[in-house]
């Protein structure tokens, strides 16, 4: 199909296909394609405002037997630097989290099987009773599975188990690119797209919210990419259970991957899936752009191509320092990083909901 | 090609952009206050696809600062130093002539003041870098430096200038403009000379034939008003000499400077708005440089398409942005530029200093001749699987020798030269009596011109062999033939000028002032042999693959049909920078016949013969 028939398409609201989507992609002028996804931005959320939550994302353990290529925080458990970290302790670390403001706690580990399916669920339990200002945003489908291979649990007696101990959003990590070409390549036992997709379903049905990401700039193509995003979307179709659609690039220090790709995925191809995400989510409420992992101008940039969110501050932060990335942040620098870019700070909650507005934009 | 904007203000200034309209302060303000940097990224983009095509510019540069030694104290650089402290330091010629290696293309020389150099000492950094690497182009001294010679030396800025231009000076940085108000100067930097001074040695310097830069310093303490007050005196002093070769914006790197937090850097948005801005605000300067040392390679890679066609160039050292905690790594190598380069879609051209093109790192690129008789072809062209790089007709006959150009619309005697390598494509630009756009200025009459010195323009390669057809032909005449430079030229040692395209569609209205004889080549020629005159033939290399022949020839064949009979409308676009009514560029153009017939192949056989047959060839 051709451009202009798909920008109509877009502008009339109706539903684009794969093919669109792949002309859009490779066809577009980088601007024209900014352009049609802030239109549905605003069509979605008319206001001039750019979400954040004050969160931190500690690590419970690095032990993990997924050998995930693009990986450079797990360990092997007797490896030097493995660690596991108590339920006692964690509690302690979003305590003095809680402290400082946070509000949601995103919390995911390597998968170690020596930990006991109880640990996880005290780790839920006890964060209700004794941090009550935390949200407990907990656990990545892959955990999830393998939770149920340790108790033996089907995936939706985990995740009811999990529910009924209080846990109410998941995060949407461990996506990758779903594509099963792409996985396998990168790390055999990390399960097939529909294993994630699986685990999201049955978490929909349970009535869990949770988001849906994206990691590329490694081994896909385009082609991928947006058999990526067309699986969300049709999971988001039966459901809607995903509340924001969380693309990053991959960052290779330190992984095997570094050898094949050296180098980040560039900021045009950055803003191009914020870009293409929106238009062709047109099921979700929200895109996240990141201060993060594609450094504080970038971020900028890309709430003004179809991004409605700026993620979350992550005071700790322990996945990307491994590969060698890291990029640290305020609260106060995030309200004048999102309003230095003509925009309304908004503090939310890990559910969207609005917590507090800051001043108002006063353009640059 | 339209925007979608909630911002019906911003709207009113894209319709004046779409008409070619001149932005005034107020349109100005409209553009840096809307919240949407989409939009206008978008008009920016648009703009600067007109000038460059797809064309992003780089350089294999050296930056030399001989001495970080300054008699200035200006409140925003952490790089200058007194002498006698730790910090301070003094190149010596050796040490200059060390850093710099044989495939460099420009050294970019400024430094600090310091208050016992002799005159002759920069003179013989300019002597000895322009005598060790005669391929690299000097670029030396800001107007900052300039004015400090001409009150230290007490030599006028004119002497200095024309001495460092005998010394190899061949360009100059547009550093020190900073922000050109009273009350910003006063703040920060109040030793450095003003705004009146700045622009008088860059004029004085583009009337001796030496291009130049300009810049802007932002996101200290000016307002958004002084900022376009800034652009719009630049904008003033390019209509004057039309000198300046690009504008670079410099975002504010806070370091120690004390003027605003250490790590406060100016915000993404603002770098691209000011980008997009100078862009639209500065019509009449040819290039905008997203430099990316002070904007980090990331947001220089995106303002690519925000209106910025230059994106400097590896740099070497940048030892002044590094001390005020610029966040870029000191060397880039020419693969990551050209790498940037192409991720934001464009063609990366390796340029020299006056931005010819050198090296073209891209597949499926056309040539563009940046003239108006060439616009049918390209104002309505859908570029497909296509990337599109102006030039000058004699740089694409260069291009295409050296296999970095598939197509385009080749001058004649480039067409005659490659003929075994590519295949005519159905198009060409024929004269149909007269032209218009290839004129002779003239203090004689014709046969009073043999033994005399013509200028001819840079740009050609086939009008020129047009004229010495005609004058050894026609009226047995010999004269000597002299390039001119491009940009500013003396023309006051020739007796006759040759010039083409736009600026001879000027001249021919307005005249040249001394030159009182106006020969329309074209007409030369159709009194002489009752033909058109085919300037240039649409041609593509033989090698392409026919598939992408047959999508060009369909893509010349709508542009053209879709432009043919709304010639006003290009008119009214291009009226204000070529100075005619939308009416005489609409009668301008209809004077051209675009398809390529039996008289237009009887008349590049009739001109073949004659090149060939006479003098005109050697």
């Amino acid at each position: 199909m051709h451009l202009k028939d798909i920008r109509d398409k877009i502008q009339q609201g109706r539903r684009i296909t794969p093919e669109d989507a792949l002309v859009l992609l490779q066809k577009s002028e980088l601007l024209d394609l900014g352009e049609l996804a802030n239109e549905v931005r605003y069509r979605k959320n008319p206001k001039q405002d750019i979400t954040f939550v004050i969160d931190t994302n500690p690590n419970y353990t690095n032990i993990c037997n997924v050998d995930c290529v693009f990986c450079a925080f797990y360990r092997h458990a007797g490896e030097s630097g493995e660690y596991t970290y108590t339920v006692d302790q964690m509690i302690q670390n979003f305590k003095r989290a809680a402290a400082n403001g946070v509000t949601t706690v995103l919390l995911q580990g390597g998968v170690n099987p020596a930990i006991p399916f109880e640990y996880y669920i005290e780790m839920i339990e006890r964060t209700k009773k004794e941090v009550p200002e935390i949200h407990p945003h907990f656990y990545s489908t892959t955990e999830i599975i393998g939770m149920s291979e340790v108790s033996g649990l089907s995936i939706p007696d985990v995740l009811k188990k999990l529910w009924d101990a209080g846990l109410r959003t998941i995060p949407g990590g461990g996506a990758e690119v779903l594509s099963d070409r792409v996985r396998k390549k990168m790390g055999h036992k990390k399960g097939t797209s529909e294993d994630w997709l699986n685990v999201m379903r049955e978490a929909h049905k349970i009535g869990f919210k949770t988001t849906a990401t994206m990691m590329y700039g490694h081994l896909e193509n385009d082609e991928e990419i947006i058999e990526h995003l067309d699986r969300i979307r049709s999971l988001q179709d039966e459901y809607h259970g995903f509340t924001a659609f969380i693309p990053w690039s991959f960052k290779p220090g330190n992984t095997p991957l570094e050898k094949i790709i050296p180098h980040f995925a560039s900021p045009i191809r950055y803003l191009q899936m914020i870009a293409l995400a929106r238009i062709y989510l047109d099921n979700f409420d929200h895109i996240q752009a990141s201060w993060f992992s594609e450094g504080k101008k970038i971020g900028q940039v890309a709430l003004h191509f179809g991004a409605d969110d700026f993620g979350g501050t992550l005071f700790e932060e322990n996945v990307h320092a491994e590969a060698n990335f890291v990029n640290k942040t305020t609260v106060e620098e995030v309200i004048q990083l999102i309003h230095d870019s003509g925009f309304t700070p908004v503090q939310r909650t890990t559910l969207y909901e609005r917590i507090k507005q800051y001043k108002t934009s006063s353009k640059i | 090609m339209n925007i979608i904007t909630r911002d019906s203000l911003l709207y009113r200034v894209w319709q004046k952009v779409q008409q070619g309209e001149r932005l005034s302060l107020e349109d100005g303000l409209v553009l840096f206050n809307t919240n949407d940097l989409i939009a206008l990224g978008k008009m920016a983009h648009y703009v600067q696809q007109q000038k460059s095509g797809d064309a992003v510019y780089f350089v294999l540069n050296q930056k030399i600062e001989h001495t970080n030694i300054c008699v200035l104290s200006c409140k925003f650089c952490d790089f200058a130093a007194k002498k006698g402290t730790d910090k301070a330091y003094e190149m010596t010629t050796g040490e200059i002539l060390s850093k710099i290696t044989p495939e460099i293309r420009e050294v970019h020389i400024t430094g600090g003041m310091p208050p016992d150099w002799e005159w002759e000492r920069y003179i013989d950094i300019v002597k000895s870098v322009h005598q060790k690497f005669p391929d690299a182009d000097v670029k030396a001294y800001t107007a900052v430096e300039i004015d400090f010679f001409h009150k230290k030396f007490k030599l006028p800025i004119e002497e200095i200038l024309r001495q460092l231009q005998a010394a190899g000076l061949r360009t100059m940085p547009g550093g020190g403009a900073e922000i050109f108000t009273e009350r910003v100067r006063k703040l920060l930097f109040p030793q450095k000379i003003v705004a009146k001074g700045y622009l008088e040695v860059h004029k004085t310097a583009h009337r001796l034939g030496i291009p130049t830069n300009c810049t802007m310093l932002y996101g200290h303490i000016e307002t958004i008003e002084e900022r376009l007050i800034h652009m719009i005196k630049l904008r003033e002093a390019q209509d004057e000499t039309g000198g300046f070769l690009s504008f670079i914006p410099l975002a504010f790197q806070p370091g120690d400077t004390g003027i605003k937090p250490k790590n406060q850097f100016t915000s993404a948005v603002d770098d691209l708005k000011t980008i997009a801005v100078s862009r639209l605000m500065l019509d009449n300067v040819p290039h905008i440089k997203a430099y990316w040392v002070m904007l980090t390679e990331e947001v220089a890679s995106v303002a690519l398409n925000f209106g910025a066609d230059d994106i400097d160039g590896t740099v070497g050292q940048e030892r002044i942005a590094h001390d005020a905690g610029a966040i870029s790594p000191m060397e880039l190598a020419k693969e990551k530029l050209i790498k940037i380069i192409q991720e934001a879609g464009k063609i990366p051209v390796e340029r020299d200093a006056f931005y010819n093109p050198l090296n073209v790192y891209s597949e499926n690129v056309i040539g563009k001749i940046p003239y108006l008789n060439s616009v049918p072809f390209y104002h309505h062209f859908e570029k497909g699987s296509f990337k599109i790089l102006p030039v000058v007709p004699r740089h694409m006959g260069i291009l295409s020798v050296q296999k970095q150009l598939d197509a385009g619309l080749f001058s004649l005697m480039d067409y005659f030269e490659q003929e075994e390598s590519l295949e005519l494509i159905d198009w060409c630009i024929a004269t149909r009596d007269q032209v218009k756009s290839v004129m002779l200025f003239s203090k004689d009459g014709w046969a009073d011109l043999h033994g005399k010195k013509i200028g001819i323009t840079d740009d050609t390669a086939t009008s020129v062999k047009l004229l010495k057809v005609i004058l050894e032909n026609k009226y047995n005449v010999r004269a000597n033939f002299e390039r001119l430079h491009r940009g500013v030229n003396d023309y006051s040692a020739y007796q006759a000028i040759l010039l083409i395209g736009d600026e001879a569609l000027k001249r021919n209205k307005f005249g040249l002032d001394g030159y009182e004889l106006i020969f329309d080549l074209a007409l030369e020629w159709y009194n002489w042999k009752k033909l058109p005159f085919v300037f240039a033939v649409w041609a593509a290399r033989k090698t392409l693959p026919d598939n992408l022949k047959n999508e060009l020839k369909q893509d010349i064949k709508k542009s053209l049909e879709a432009s043919q009979g709304h010639f006003t409308e290009i008119g009214k676009i291009h009226d204000s920078r070529i100075g005619l009514s939308p009416e005489e560029i609409e009668s301008y153009l209809e004077g051209f016949n675009y398809h390529l017939g039996e008289r237009e192949k009887e008349a590049i056989r009739e001109f073949r013969s004659l090149v060939h047959h006479t003098h005109a060839n050697r």
